[in-house]
């Protein structure tokens, strides 16, 4: 019972790490379900089928189409992606990089995981119910997503699962700033923090300003469905004063901080891993904290993006529009430093720096179709195509997980006191980057066509009925990219079992966690180290005179 | 694999398109500066026995920060900046300069339900809810060469009315109402979709715009006048377009 209702950050950490992992398996397969029907609309699905959908002969029915992708937006955003890089490696990384023995508020953070299960519990239950889980869409517009287009208690369950997801969020968010504030090592100066750090510390204060912001929408929509108030309710199907864009308005004004509240830990990650696979500080570190700062600041003020064809006011569009586009300044300076750091390095290319790498790439598409979005102009023909579909997933799918692999490659010694397999690694990635890339840039394809997003069958329509070849070479490319990943799941339990000792510092750099064995005690450090330099002392000149190429944060030279 | 973007029929989807292209240009040559800066450490800057150490800075130096800031600057400048002004400019000389005060336009109620559409236009008189109010349903049918103004309500969800062919779109929404403004160029007939998911059959709510010279327009609007008229009960409340206010 102690190993499961642990308050160890480190335990707590792994708990968060395999749930997410679970529920990314969970939302991969409904990605192919749903790549299946786009690819062969109609036909009976190959091997599952019959299992998952008995009452239609193993076809997928347009109810269970707006399920899977209602579903599979939801557990990726919310129960994937949020536990893997927040809740797992935020928890396992923070204490030990700023040189603490524990979270702030251990009790806090045990509580975060099990609220957090109770939201997964709550949500797996709504596959279950009559009429199914919830259908209307992951943004959950109402009034769809109110009595009027989703009668069934799958949405309100739906409802409830965020509204749980939200609040173990935000204990996460409170108890990882006050451990950076509060914790961290004598020495620890705001600007020796390892920016995978900033990355967790900035991203936990978006969560506490924002994830209230969804959690009220979420209670007044539960009210709306259950106690038959009328805060999102119009329309003459229904008369009611109610006013569905507050909901869109509530929706996005923590829906776009989100993206970077996921964004922001991955680019602390691989601005950290891209300094110690290029064995060279990372380049502009106080540039690249004050850009990640100007992001920060910046998303709150952009959320109005996503809601340019509601015909809002001229003057509120353009401004959203400017604010929009002027992201690209930090982000902008973010690349340049990534490229800085990689420039005249003495590149190691692990497994780690490949998907780092990989993620330089396939973001710098991401982020360069966002602007074909912040033009009002031009989004007034993508919004809701596939453009748009291919443009966050570049971001939140392929970005995402290449850092959450990073992260996974280069951890895992730490975690688990064993070594992954480099060769299965590279196995792993290469399909895994080519199929991305494939997939995410085919949809941009189809959405510059025209293509509508979340229609069951798009051959409805004649103008893109000529587009079936690219679905059918997406969905190829999303199986292989879906196959793929149980070469990581070979090799991460494999080497669970087998994987060679890891060393307390394998991959040779200076940040606290390598200071201590693999996996570290209970209580990290023996005695809290005394922190005197920066994170990224790589190929220092100091260091060569001692026949090797990096220093610790606490190595004292004598 | 053919790629076709739908044909423009209108007066200012090439202007869309132009800006399409512009964005194009712009992120692809600063995608290629990427990808060359990237493939460069890749092959030139790898550890390897004669290469061992990395060239040691920490890109604090004045002249790395100004050259950052200078780059970052220069890019949102030439690209971003360009782009806010030239779509600024579009959108007040065009897509927002609705044709209120324009008699020939055509005025279209568009109301949205799952899953059709519905278009009332006014008839001769000029005023909705009258006797020779013309409603079809999935079909809109406008004259070439005069604009025709679209205001949109939904009765239940929000629908979003997609116009592939005038690369153009507008969301419509229960309880308050929307605002677009097209004007077809070229007879023929091109598709209506629906954007914004709206419920489990999303994928057939669509519709044919059916764009004809003026006196082809003006014939199909006679006899649709007069099948109205005839239909016309004013006892039969229900059989009635709800409307608003202009």
């Amino acid at each position: 019972m102690r190993r499961v209702f642990s308050t160890d950050h480190k335990v707590i950490g792994k708990q968060f790490l395999f749930l997410g992992l679970a529920f990314l398996a969970v939302g991969g397969v409904m990605a192919m379900l749903i790549r299946w029907q786009l690819a062969r609309p109609g036909q009976p699905v190959p091997i599952v089928g019959r299992l998952l959908f008995p009452g239609a002969g193993g076809v997928i029915s347009p109810a269970a189409y707006t399920s899977l992708f209602t579903m599979h937006g939801t557990i990726m955003i919310f129960f994937a992606v949020t536990p893997i890089l927040i809740g797992g490696f935020g928890n396992f990384c923070v204490p030990l990089l700023i040189g603490a023995r524990d979270m702030a508020f251990p009790r806090l953070n045990m509580l975060s995981f099990w609220t957090m299960a109770a939201a997964t519990a709550t949500l797996t239950a709504s596959f279950f119910v009559p009429l199914g889980a919830a259908q209307a869409g992951w943004t959950a517009y109402a009034t769809l997503s109110t009595a009027i287009g989703a009668p069934g208690p799958g949405q309100t369950m739906w409802t409830v699962a965020i509204y749980l997801n939200g609040v173990s969020t935000i204990m996460g968010a409170v108890n990882y700033i006050t451990t950076v504030v509060r914790l961290r090592a004598p020495g620890m100066d705001w600007f020796r923090l390892p920016l995978t750090v900033w990355g967790f510390f900035l991203t936990s204060i978006l969560n506490a300003l924002f994830v209230p912001v969804i959690a009220a929408a979420m209670a007044l929509l539960f009210f709306d469905r259950v106690f038959g108030t009328q805060f999102f309710i119009a329309g003459t199907t229904m008369r009611a004063g109610g006013d569905p864009i507050l909901y869109q308005h509530l929706f996005w004004l923590f829906g776009h901080p989100e993206v970077y509240i996921l964004i922001l830990p991955a680019w602390g990650i691989v601005s950290d891993l891209l300094s110690f696979f290029a064995r060279k500080p990372a380049f502009g570190y106080r540039v690249t904290v004050w850009a990640l700062i100007g992001v920060v600041v910046l998303s709150c003020v952009v959320y109005g993006h996503h809601m340019f064809t509601t015909g809002m006011s001229p003057l509120l569009g353009e401004s959203f529009m400017l604010l929009t586009m002027i992201i690209s300044v930090p982000t902008s300076l973010l690349f340049l430093n990534w490229l800085g750091t990689l420039w005249r390095g003495a590149l190691r290319m692990t497994t780690p720096m490949l998907f780092c790498v990989g993620l330089v790439f396939t973001f710098g598409i991401g982020g360069l179709t966002g602007l074909y979005l912040a033009d009002i102009v031009a989004d007034q023909y993508l919004h809701d195509t596939y453009f748009v579909v291919g443009h966050f997933h570049l971001i939140m799918a392929a970005a995402l997980l290449m850092a959450s692999f990073a992260a996974t490659y280069f951890w895992f010694p730490k975690m688990f006191g064993r070594m992954m397999s480099e060769r299965l690694g590279k196995l792993h990635f290469w399909p895994t980057f080519l199929a991305l890339n494939v997939v995410f840039i085919g949809q941009l394809a189809i959405g510059w066509a025209g293509m509508q997003r979340r229609l069951y069958d798009p051959s409805a329509y004649d103008f893109l009925k000529h587009l079936l070849p690219w679905n059918v070479w997406i969905s190829r490319a999303a199986y292989v990219l879906g196959l793929s990943q149980l070469v990581f799941v070979w090799n991460f339990f494999a080497s669970l079992r087998r994987g060679k000792p890891a060393p307390a510092n394998p991959w040779e750099v200076g940040t606290l966690e390598w200071t201590v064995p693999s996996p570290p005690p209970h209580h990290n450090f023996e005695e809290i180290p005394t922190v005197v330099r920066g994170p990224h002392e790589l190929g220092h000149p100091d260091a060569r005179a001692l026949g090797k190429d990096w220093l610790g944060q606490d190595e004292v030279l004598s | 694999m053919r790629l076709d973007v739908p044909r423009d029929v209108s007066l200012d989807g090439h202007v869309v398109d132009g800006v399409l292209g512009y964005l194009t240009l712009c992120t692809g040559i600063a995608f290629a500066v990427l990808v060359i800066v990237l493939a460069a450490t890749l092959i030139f800057h790898r550890a390897r026995p004669g290469r061992p150490h990395a060239h040691h800075t920490y890109g604090d130096s004045l002249r790395a920060r100004l050259l950052t800031f200078g780059v970052g600057l220069v890019l949102f400048v030439a690209i971003d900046v360009t782009l806010a002004v030239r779509a600024s400019g579009h959108l007040h000389e065009r897509f927002w300069n609705y044709p209120d005060a324009d008699p020939s336009a055509l005025r279209v109620e568009v109301t949205a339900r799952q899953w059709a559409w519905t278009f009332r236009t006014a008839g001769p008189d000029a005023r909705f809810g009258t006797p020779d109010d013309v409603v079809t349903l999935g079909e809109l049918h406008v004259p070439i060469g005069r604009p025709v103004y679209l205001k949109l309500r939904s009765k239940d969800v929000v629908h979003s009315l997609y116009l592939p062919s005038f690369r153009t779109k507008i969301d419509a929404i229960p309880g308050s109402t929307t605002k677009l403004w097209i004007q077809a160029q070229e007879a023929g007939r091109t598709e209506i979709g629906c954007a914004q998911h709206c419920g489990v059959s999303h994928y057939k709510m669509r519709g044919w715009l059916i764009a004809s010279p003026e006196d082809e327009y003006r014939a199909w609007l006679a006899r649709a006048e007069t099948d109205s008229r005839l239909r016309y009960d004013p006892a039969d409340t229900v059989a009635q377009q709800e409307g608003w206010e202009w």
